[in-house]
């Protein structure tokens, strides 16, 4: 491998303010010889500590946004999930409460369908202008973050895959008593956050590229603040649904839920109104 | 406890404040001189990402010039966590020498 090659290991943005200079000191070191593996593993190092130090620091940025319920949140319906599947799939509700158990759910499935919905909106409203941008040769600006995010697609369907054949033949409590099951679902979990995380990058990068007119920004903008609160009532209704199937403690949680989503939204709403404004305002003064 | 997360002898950062106090340096003269004061050997790895971390929390800062070799140099507030840092060395320094009786003084 040539020493430019031991880049790859660093970020793009450190790669661009420090590359050369990484460059020329092992070009420096070397004196014309080739990098020796301790070399290498060195910078490889340095450059996983560099993609962790910038992981850091994008979640404490986002913590400081606002999203630290939010995050929050998530990773309580993460151990939430992880702790009650499968079984509870197998559980019945009461007869008497069962009306109470459809209800939950199909409150669940209203709100996905919701967040679809705002989500899908969301993207219709910047068709136009991505259409625009990939027209006119956008396409390798934003190829990588895209390929990221398809490869960590298909690791996660892969991952999703296996675990419908590896739980196809067995019970639920055969699946709960297995911790080779355990961790197929933990490490699956994991790829696809980061499938929905890359995908996420991707989006933003490409947004960035975009030329929206003002009221769509704002809308956009809306409906973003909007998809917590959606999400929110996903969770709620989630756990009235345990409430109904499992135990009334899970009920416990639905003000932990409303409570850190209701100041999370409302922050992220007033945010989005007040940005809305400033951009309809720049593009009067602009006209 | 010394400010600015500098509390061992050969950490890395705080061998480049050391030697970037007689003057400013680009990354090889850099890893030369730690080399020759201190005996030991930051691999470009180590060394890039101790000045990514200093520039960052403003103890030190590149000056113009070369892309390539571009120089670095000592900041006020470099300066000070870097007499902050010798400061507290020295006093367990002499504290170790006094209980060992091999302290001069």
């Amino acid at each position: 491998m040539k020493p430019a090659g031991l880049l790859r290991w660093y970020p793009r943005a450190w790669r661009e303010r420090y590359g050369e200079e990484l460059l020329a000191l092992i070009q420096d070191t070397l004196d014309e010889g080739r990098p020796t593996w301790r070399l290498r593993l060195g910078v490889a190092w340095g450059g996983l500590r560099e993609r962790a130090h910038q992981a850091g620091r994008a979640v404490r940025a986002a913590v400081k946004r606002g999203a630290g319920p939010d995050l929050w949140a998530m990773m309580l319906v993460a151990g939430t999930i992880v702790a009650q599947l499968p079984e509870n799939l197998s559980e019945s509700p009461p007869p008497a409460r069962g009306w109470q158990a459809v209800a939950a759910f199909d409150a669940v499935l209203a709100a996905v369908a919701l967040t679809g919905a705002v989500v899908l909106a969301g993207g219709l409203v910047a068709l136009p202008a991505l259409v625009r941008f990939l027209r006119t040769g956008g396409w390798p600006k934003i190829r990588r973050r895209v390929g990221w995010a398809a490869g960590a697609t298909v690791a996660a369907g892969g991952g999703l895959a296996g675990l419908a054949l590896a739980g196809g033949s067995r019970s639920p409590a055969q699946l709960d008593a297995s911790w080779a099951y355990l961790a197929g679902f933990l490490a699956t979990g994991l790829v696809v956050a980061v499938a929905i995380g890359r995908w996420a990058i991707a989006a933003e990068a490409t947004a960035r590229h975009l030329t929206l007119d003002p009221r769509l920004r704002t809308a956009q903008l809306m409906l973003v603040a909007v998809t917590p609160a959606t999400v929110t009532v996903v969770l709620v209704a989630l756990n009235l649904w345990w409430s109904v199937t499992q135990s009334p403690a899970w009920l416990v949680a639905v003000p932990v839920f409303l409570g850190s989503a209701s100041v999370s939204a409302w922050l992220r709403i007033r945010r989005a109104a007040r940005k809305g404004r400033r951009l309809r305002a720049a593009a009067r003064t602009g006209r | 406890m010394a400010p600015s997360g500098l509390r061992r002898a050969n950490d890395p950062p705080l061998l480049i404040l050391v030697s970037l106090a007689d003057g400013p340096k680009h990354g090889h003269a850099l890893a030369k001189d730690i080399e020759d004061f201190a005996g030991v050997k930051l691999g470009p790895g180590t060394l890039y990402g101790a000045i990514t971390r200093l520039v960052e929390r403003g103890l030190i800062e590149p000056l113009g010039g070369d892309d390539r070799r571009r120089p670095y140099r000592i900041t006020p507030p470099g300066s000070a966590a870097l007499a902050a840092a010798l400061a507290d060395l020295r006093r367990v320094t002499s504290a170790g020498l006094a209980r060992l009786g091999l302290d001069p003084a």
